[in-house]
């Protein structure tokens, strides 16, 4: 007798502690375990990848052309010496720059965006930028002083931050106090940048000019290893953060309804978002649209609901080397500040994005 | 899993303006308590106030003999739920995600989804007879389903206490219905809810218990059969009527005839 064929099926229920759908669960022991969003993590990989050959194409560019693969090859110490001379000591610095200034932006915005609830509240628009920026040409132009206008403008975007944040009373039970008075420092320091300029000499306003646009042309290698070090210790904590800024984004009686430290969370975030825009500022200058358009496209990618700090870290920062390069290459022998260029790509991606996006209300 | 809810000479305002003074009141543990009163009786901040969303100028809240100030947030998170009017969630989120939340307190940075998380979610949609929206965005569900999705979500949290703020004033009557219904089953499974409610007819037909406020003090308080008479609307609403008894459930019924401010108070 013959017995009946048995197909073995995995028709097990799902475990007790299934995952919800679209996310995958790390165990860590007992009944400790990480949540990952699938989607979130896939679409940080991609984007590293595509920004690890944006950074080899960045490299390779110049009045010298190598390939991207020989580019990074030079990079990581492999490769004739000559390339490696090229890459590493000539381009680097400011691809780097472009990097963490650009990832800096990105994160910010996000962060920002998501407090205020509202999909304009960025470093650019709180007056972050105006203020690094104004502080960042008055050393240039008006006041003779022994500090690099990078310094000065990482005093300017906390002096912003801080008016705003002072003068709006806190953040405000829904953050739109601080958005709005923000705008209002931001007109007010942009006046005073403009005002510097127009009574400076011309050279001195040339030379101040790059400031008001943002250019990676402006990095010191000072800066830069200072928003290396804020970004190592702020984006971990940012990464953290975004638990308790879930809750965030309903209506603040729910999130205390939830146990979420409604004060402490919107406190941390600001100062992460003051820290890391006003570090990037010194760094390139105010890159326009770069916090505001990078968490839109990492929002698009990661879906809806998500906070992606990782992924609006990355997109800032294939953005901002993007724009480098195009303003480096495409018109020579001009040389147009990134800054310039993310202005002018960014306005109509976003509006892209804007009139593309299923819901049109607040993240 | 019932917690006792009471305040201690709780008063509570905004800015310099007292709209509670030295309120004593306690909770009846495992039964329906609905706030009732005119507009700007102080019933809305009295919830606020118990749901540590507005913080005391004097006294306390207490759960279980400890003052609300005193607990860690997320400790009072595991023990004591909040819906407040019309709550609003972001874009995108589905049924499930919504729920989801619901786990907050009981969660953290390394203990991000447990066991005992699945079996809250999974159970609280089903109470909610959610399980064949769980994956709809909320934005696509009539303003009945979401209102049980929020309240799948504060069955999630698993509190012992469960204050909500007009939960039906946007429903229309089988709406309303359900969410009763839910909230009776609750209830019965030992849980103290707490709600603010517009219609006194709702109130006296849903509650187990009434608490009558006027000007930011309790008139009364008690069963509606014992509280709830012609007297007492003409006092809180300036409105006469007449009480009549349901015939099936023998809880109050207010039939309004005419105000009796006609120039309003």
């Amino acid at each position: 007798m013959i017995a009946p064929l048995q197909r073995s099926r995995p028709t097990a229920p799902p475990g007790p502690s299934a995952p919800p759908r679209g996310h995958g669960r790390l165990g860590l022991g007992g009944d400790r375990a990480v949540l990952v969003h699938r989607r979130s993590a896939a679409a940080a990989v991609g984007l590293a990848v595509l920004l690890a050959v944006v950074v080899g194409v960045a490299l390779g560019a110049g009045s010298t052309w190598l390939d991207p693969g020989r580019a990074l090859a030079g990079l990581l110490g492999l490769g004739p010496p000559r390339d490696q001379l090229l890459v590493v000591t000539l381009r680097w610095p400011r691809v780097e720059a472009g990097l963490v200034a650009g990832a800096a932006l990105g994160a910010a915005g996000l962060l920002m965006q998501t407090l205020a609830r509202n999909r304009l509240a960025t470093p650019d628009t709180v007056g972050i930028n105006n203020g690094a920026t104004a502080f960042a040409v008055a050393s240039v132009v008006a006041v003779s002083t022994s500090m690099a206008p990078s310094a000065l403008a990482l005093t300017g975007a906390a002096t912003a931050a801080a008016l705003a944040f002072g003068l709006a009373g806190g953040s405000g039970p829904r953050g739109y106090r601080f958005l709005v008075v923000g705008l209002g420092i931001g007109a007010v320091f942009g006046a005073v940048t403009n005002l510097m300029l127009s009574r400076a000499d011309v050279d001195a306003a040339s030379a101040a000019l790059p400031w008001t646009l943002g250019s990676l042309s402006l990095a010191t290698p000072l800066a830069v290893a200072v928003l290396e070090a804020a970004l190592a210790i702020c984006l971990p904590v940012a990464v953290v953060l975004a638990r308790p800024l879930a809750a965030l984004r309903f209506p603040d009686p729910v999130a205390v309804g939830l146990g979420s430290p409604v004060r402490r969370t919107r406190i941390g975030v600001l100062a992460l978002a003051v820290v890391t825009a006003g570090f990037a500022v010194a760094v390139a200058g105010p890159v326009g649209m770069v916090a505001l358009v990078a968490p839109e496209a990492a929002r698009r990618m990661a879906g809806p609901g998500t906070t992606p700090v990782v992924g609006a870290a990355l997109t800032g920062a294939l953005f901002v080397l993007l724009a480098d390069l195009l303003g480096r290459t495409a018109f020579l022998p001009l040389e147009i500040p990134a800054g310039l260029v993310t202005a002018v790509v960014g306005g109509p991606y976003l509006l892209w994005l804007l009139l593309t996006t299923r819901t049109r209300r607040s993240p | 899993m019932t917690s006792v809810l009471r305040t201690d000479d709780l008063s509570l305002g905004y800015g310099r303006h007292t709209v509670v003074p030295a309120l004593d009141l306690a909770f009846p543990p495992g039964e329906i308590t609905a706030i009732i009163g005119p507009n700007g009786c102080g019933k809305s901040t009295l919830l606020a106030g118990l749901a540590r969303t507005l913080d005391p100028r004097g006294g306390a809240v207490l759960l279980d003999g400890r003052a609300l100030a005193e607990l860690p947030t997320k400790q009072v998170a595991q023990r004591l739920g909040l819906l407040p009017q019309s709550a609003a969630a972001p874009d995108g989120l589905t049924v499930h995600d919504l729920v989801r939340f619901g786990r907050t307190p009981h969660q953290g940075l390394l203990r991000q989804w447990s066991s005992a998380d699945a079996v809250a979610v999974r159970e609280a949609i089903t109470a909610a007879d959610l399980d064949d929206l769980a994956d709809r965005p909320l934005e696509t569900l009539s303003g009945g389903q979401a209102q049980r999705a929020w309240i799948a979500m504060m069955i999630a949290q698993d509190t012992g206490v469960l204050l909500l703020d007009e939960p039906t004033s946007a429903l229309d009557l089988g709406h309303q219905l359900e969410v009763h219904d839910l909230l009776r089953g609750l209830a019965a499974r030992g849980r103290t809810i707490v709600m603010v409610l517009h219609d006194l007819s709702a109130a006296c037909r849903h509650a187990d218990h009434l608490v009558a406020m006027l000007d930011g003090r309790v008139v009364t308080s008690g069963r509606p059969a014992d509280v709830v008479t012609a007297e007492l609307v003409a006092d809180l609403y300036g409105v006469d009527c007449t009480v009549l008894s349901d015939p099936a459930s023998g809880t109050p019924v207010v039939c309004p005839r005419a105000r009796l401010r006609p120039d309003g108070p």
